[in-house]
């Protein structure tokens, strides 16, 4: 019982999901792309761009392009974005071909070097000349890789803001953080592009997946876009019985949420809750609650939910935001006008039928329909419930809705049964309405990853 | 047969029992000939909490003491703490009858206990009437009174005061053993006497000892007690927390928080962990560095901006010149002293008692600078030291009301 939105008008390859490509611009970003093949993404075209013949041989995308056949003759560029650039307008009509049809263009690189800070954004900026959505991952230098390379990293990161719907930056310094001292420095850099090939690919998925609320390119390109475009990414995957809370404890440990403290400077934040078909509404109700005391009042909170029967028993969490510093002036105003021709035609597509998938759901109708009195109130850009109702989502109506400030955060009264462990029959110590012999973590609900 | 020339100083925590013998000796100078340590059982949040039990490791640690000094104890000064105590600050006044211009000793009697007369619950009994300052007809700054002339008299005072039965079980407790209390001091003061040189009380200090069950703080401001106060947090709280926040067992908590115990967040590596080992009755396992160390963080800060909120609310902070002194033996936790002067804004000393003569294994550790202020304080009451200005000597107290049951 497929149900057909008419605003589907799109007859051009109306089965498949919307075409994206993701590519790799120097040999940072070459290696995150091998990373994502390795994970393995669904319907997209790899493309890895260098300078350097060598990485380029070693890659395993698809298609390649040599940038600087005749400057740099196979070479790299020598830590030199000004020669990257030259050898990327070279083979301008190179990256154009392959960048040809790309509705969404991902485009990972490490800055610092000469190819990824020189290149990278003049392939943003084709793209961008391509009509397509563009998003950008890329990687900032170790504090260590000297000033020159931190300098010239952040006038390439300048040039792809300009160009680039988002800009989603990993520190390199935060990155450290997310494995051990003593492991080997290959596996260091593995695990660095193994969370940037988690963010593309789970953000592919949200973009391609059927969801249940679905979220469309405008909730990621307003999450992305509002602040100064320092993305704020996590992603946590866990199965068994706690596993609503372990997949969100999971993602908000990544090292670019700062264990979700960071979280409370942003200023919009998409959550995508993806699961089997056994996600139940007490699980999004916890993941959703938890979440809630992470971020801060004005916070505008999208949610999406996404049954996918492969995920079988396991629960994945994708936290998307960026830290704003210009959260006052919320590019509200901005948003609606860039909306016209930021969404291409194939873009519409975002919201696919749901109805079989919603059907499934053990939980039943309820859920989905009390889902908004919950913790969050899916602000417009979330799609409405879609279960039965045939057809209701507006596509257009989306991106003019001025987004509204989140409701304010739901008081959570601690049930849980507060323990005062050996003060248990002491005299209680209140201080300021504060029973202190319970632990402050406790009190103060810090996230303490015990266990 | 206890000699005058000793002094010993009885702090009951709630992790141990700490007995200080000292020597005065000929040249003005304390000499500490043995310290008695056994780990207490029954006491809570620095209040005897089972009474028997208590008494019998009060015994073990004075004969742990006599054992050690050779010396045959009999009379102590006693520690006390619990969060019953309470203290403020208030101002006694006293007019000079007709015809008499010249204050003397008994105006300042008076003068004392005019400003002991307060209504204080029932129950409760003043331990310290500590003198900050007297004016004389107005005039401020005057270091002693007596022989000046004026009409008025007018002092402010420190008084401490806490609920009269629970003092005396300490005190009940140490009667019983057959030992004399010769006096009562509450634990900040007798920290504050062992780690503070007179030139931090000059300039102003900021006492924090973090003991067991209790956190006690005092202010000194030009030389006198501006404020004091206890906070019934202390190293139990943490270690009840870390056993909670890790579920592991107490015991285990307590070694753990003593051995890898940090408060500095974000210093270890994400996944770095510490490998518990299997013992009896607990199966080893790992845990989480970070996670310890946010637990740990968690509570040690909001303890000392409990502290510091107390303390704002007289604002004291801003004239406090040679910083903050942190003692006791929570104060062992390493970062703490980043954690204090992040919080408190100025600088933190972590400060142990300052070096007398003899165990000098003592005086390094701030587990007994407590016990060792005693002493000192003791000794400074007694001898009324001239270089105390006159101000323990007004300290001292009679304990009559409390003593006589």
């Amino acid at each position: 019982m497929v149900q057909l939105n008419r605003h589907y008008d799109r007859e051009d390859n109306p089965d498949e999901s919307i075409a994206i490509k993701v590519v790799g611009v120097g040999g940072a970003g070459s290696n995150i792309l091998d990373r994502v093949m390795l994970d393995g993404i669904d319907s997209a075209d790899l493309v890895t761009i260098n300078t350097d013949v060598q990485s380029l041989t070693a890659s395993v995308a698809a298609h390649k392009v040599q940038l600087g056949r005749t400057l740099t003759r196979g070479l790299g560029s020598g830590g030199d974005p000004e020669l990257g650039l030259a050898a990327a307008e070279e083979a301008v009509e190179e990256i154009r071909s392959v960048l040809q049809g790309g509705a969404v263009v991902f485009i990972c690189a490490g800055l610092g070097g000469g190819t990824g800070s020189g290149a990278a954004p003049f392939v943003t900026r084709l793209a961008k000349e391509e009509n397509a959505l563009v998003l950008v991952f890329v990687t900032l230098p170790f504090s260590f890789e000297g000033r020159r390379r931190c300098t010239q990293a952040e006038e390439g990161f300048a040039r792809l803001r300009a160009y680039a719907d988002a800009v989603v930056c990993f520190e390199n310094d935060r990155m450290a953080e997310i494995t051990l001292p003593r492991m080997g420095i290959h596996e260091a850099f593995a695990a660095a592009d193994l969370t940037i090939s988690q963010s593309i690919r789970s953000v592919a998925h949200l973009l391609q997946s059927p969801g249940l609320l679905h979220i469309g390119f405008d909730g990621v390109c307003k999450v992305l876009k509002g602040g100064d475009a320092r993305g704020l990414f996590g992603f946590g995957e866990a199965e068994g019985e706690n596993r609503a809370h372990d997949s969100l404890v999971r993602a908000l440990k990544n090292p670019l949420m700062n264990r979700g403290e960071l979280l409370e400077e942003a200023y919009h934040v998409l959550v995508h809750i993806r699961g089997g078909t056994n996600v139940t509404l007490g699980e999004v109700q916890i993941i959703m609650e938890e979440l809630n005391r992470h971020i801060n009042d004005r916070t505008q909170l999208f949610m999406g939910i996404g049954i996918d029967p492969r995920m079988e028993n396991r629960l994945s969490v994708s936290i998307l935001s960026s830290l704003g510093e210009n959260i006052a002036k919320p590019g509200v105003a901005e948003q609606p006008n860039h909306k016209e021709d930021l969404i291409p035609g194939p873009m519409m597509k975002l919201m696919a039928p749901v109805g079989v998938v919603a059907e499934e759901q053990p939980v039943g109708r309820e859920p989905v329909e009390s889902e908004e009195p919950i913790a969050v109130q899916p602000e417009p850009p979330v799609w409405p419930p879609v279960r039965s109702a045939p057809a209701k989502s507006e596509p257009k109506v989306v991106p003019s809705v001025p987004p509204k400030k989140a409701e304010a955060k739901q008081e959570t009264l601690q049930f849980e049964p507060v323990s005062r462990g050996r003060f248990e029959k002491s005299e209680p110590t209140i201080i300021d309405g504060q029973d202190l012999d319970i632990p402050t973590f406790l009190r103060k609900n810090i996230k303490v990853r015990g266990e | 047969m206890a000699r005058d020339n000793i002094f010993v100083g009885l702090e009951i925590g709630t992790s141990k029992i700490c007995t200080v013998v000292a020597e005065a000796r000929g040249d003005g100078t304390l000499k500490v000939i043995g310290v008695g340590n056994v780990p207490t059982r029954g006491v809570r949040k620095g209040e005897i909490v089972d009474f028997d039990t208590a008494k019998r490791c009060v015994h073990d640690a004075i004969a742990d003491a006599e054992e050690k000094s050779d010396v045959e104890i009999s009379e102590v000064y006693m520690g006390i703490t619990g969060s019953h105590i309470r203290s403020f600050n208030n101002r006694g006044v006293v007019m000079l009858e007709e015809g008499r211009e010249e204050i003397d000793g008994q105006d300042l009697e008076d003068v004392r206990a005019n400003a002991r007369e307060v209504s204080l619950p029932i129950d409760d009994c003043i331990l310290h009437t500590i003198v900050q300052h007297y004016y004389v007809d107005g005039q401020d700054g005057v270091l002693n009174p007596v022989g000046l002339l004026g009409k008025k008299l007018e002092a402010d005072f420190h008084i401490v005061y806490g609920i009269r039965t629970r003092i005396q079980n300490a005190i009940r407790c140490v009667k019983e053993l057959e030992l004399e209390p010769a006096d009562v001091i509450i634990n900040s003061f007798a920290a504050a006497q062992a780690v503070l040189e007179k030139s931090h009380k000059q300039l102003g200090a900021l006492v924090i000892d973090i003991g067991g069950g209790t956190t006690d703080f005092v202010i000194y401001v030009d030389g006198a007690v501006k404020q004091s106060g206890v906070l019934a947090v202390g190293g139990d709280h943490i270690t009840n927390d870390i056993s909670i926040g890790l579920k592991i067992p107490t015991a285990r908590a307590e070694k753990l928080k003593i051995e890898e115990g940090d408060v500095t967040l974000a210093t270890a590596f994400p996944g770095e962990t510490i490998l518990l080992r299997d013992e009896t009755g607990f199966a080893g396992r790992e845990v989480e560095r970070e996670a310890l160390n946010q637990i740990i963080h968690a509570r040690l800060r909001e303890a000392l901006q409990i502290v510091k909120r107390q303390i704002e609310t007289e604002q004291s902070l801003h004239y406090i010149g040679a910083g903050v002194f942190i003692t006791g033996g929570c104060s062992q936790i390493r970062g703490l002293q980043h954690l204090a002067s992040e919080i408190f804004e100025m600088p933190v000393t972590m400060a142990h008692a300052l070096p007398m003569a003899g165990v000098t294994s003592a005086f390094e550790n701030p587990h007994f600078s407590t016990a060792l202020g005693l002493v000192k304080y003791a000794y400074l009451v007694q001898t009324d030291h001239p270089t105390s200005s006159g101000f323990f000597s007004r300290a001292i107290r009679k304990f009559s009301g409390i003593f006589r049951n």
